[in-house]
């Protein structure tokens, strides 16, 4: 928009056009934005949060732009999470299965492990093709990770454990992030859905991205 | 005094000992204890159980032990607002007549130091340790996510 308003004219005529598109532009944004208060409609569902991302992968470098056309599933977790991540992910996996070979095209899963410490690029390889032969394990370093958290509204922090020989767990939130097409966050997968649920909200935004 | 009266005490709580309702092993009747399948180059993983108190007092199981784990612990789950947070439990009690089940997302074995991976379709033996220092010997099924998602 900005670029076009360069062309035409000069001086005078040249600043009043770009005047009047800058004012085009906040009307709209802030009308998008208010309505999408009211609506919850997909375009700002969450808005100012997710966005864009890049992380370690067995594969090299990843970043969620790499997959725009795509619904990109993310799950925080860590692989010696014994439980509630195999539960998830499990969960998840058998929702792809339900998928045909032509949706699950158009799908992208990706786990991102809270704990570089413990968990390398080759083992969250290993473990993401466990749950799924699409899925991308990817990690970064701590601060990093924290602050992607955070933009997606996903929580973790590492937590000494006493009386035990696990050494430390780390507290961390159970929800699948559902990010459209357009690289937008789309919705959110609580813990507790069943495969059916999860297949039901994956479709929803496979179905809108169209 | 106390040595004297230390052999007539033993052999009074021995010929009480029937009087008494069975053991913890006894009176605890284990519901389809099952293990999670291992992802590969991972030692961790858990076990799952639901645990009848078929007496007539409460029981509590203290402790796991097997021979293909470095160290079973006891944990549960806290989903604080979203946020799980696993954390050890000293004991897990049993009220008669009543089922303390650990399953995922809960109460749950934490299998560690796993020496041989879980394979799916296996069996692996557990011995479970009650309050009263009784054991029972369980064998846990070894089970691929797949196989409990098809439980839903």
């Amino acid at each position: 928009m900005l670029e076009r308003a360069r062309a035409p004219g000069t001086g005078y005529t040249k600043m009043k056009l770009f005047f009047r598109l800058f004012l085009a532009l906040l009307i709209s944004t802030s009308s998008v934005y208010a309505w999408s208060l009211f609506s919850g409609s997909e375009e700002g569902r969450y808005p100012g949060m997710g966005g864009d991302f890049t992380l370690q992968s067995a594969q090299g470098e990843i970043s969620l732009k790499d997959f725009r056309g795509k619904v990109v599933l993310i799950y925080f977790g860590y692989t010696s999470c014994p439980d509630v991540c195999p539960t998830s992910l499990g969960a998840l996996s058998a929702a792809l299965k339900k998928l045909d070979s032509k949706e699950m095209q158009q799908i992208q899963p990706l786990f991102i492990s809270v704990d570089p410490e413990r968990d390398n690029v080759n083992k969250l390889q290993e473990y993401s093709r466990y749950f799924h032969p699409k899925m991308i394990g990817a990690t970064s370093n701590l601060d990093y990770l924290q602050a992607l958290a955070s933009r997606y509204g996903a929580y973790f922090r590492k937590a000494e454990v006493e009386n035990s020989s696990m050494g430390y767990a780390v507290d961390h939130s159970s929800t699948i992030f559902v990010v459209g097409k357009d690289g937008k966050l789309a919705d959110m997968i609580q813990h507790s859905d069943s495969p059916k649920r999860i297949l039901e909200h994956i479709r929803a935004v496979l179905g809108k991205n169209i | 005094m106390f040595k004297q009266l230390f052999p007539g005490l033993l052999l009074g709580l021995t010929l009480a000992m029937p009087a008494f309702a069975g053991t913890a092993a006894d009176d605890i009747q284990v519901i389809d204890p099952w293990a999670r399948e291992v992802p590969p180059g991972l030692t961790t993983s858990a076990g799952f159980l639901g645990m009848k108190n078929t007496g007539d007092k409460e029981h509590k199981l203290v402790a796991a032990e097997s021979a293909n784990t470095g160290m079973i612990e006891l944990h549960t789950h806290i989903n604080d607002n979203g946020v799980m947070r696993m954390r050890p439990v000293e004991n897990i009690p049993v009220a008669p007549g009543s089922t303390a089940t650990l399953q995922p997302g809960g109460l749950h074995l934490m299998l560690m130091m796993i020496k041989k991976p879980l394979k799916a379709g296996e069996k692996m033996a557990i011995t479970l340790v009650f309050e009263d220092g009784s054991k029972k010997d369980i064998e846990a099924e070894v089970r691929h996510f797949s196989m409990e998602n098809m439980k839903h």
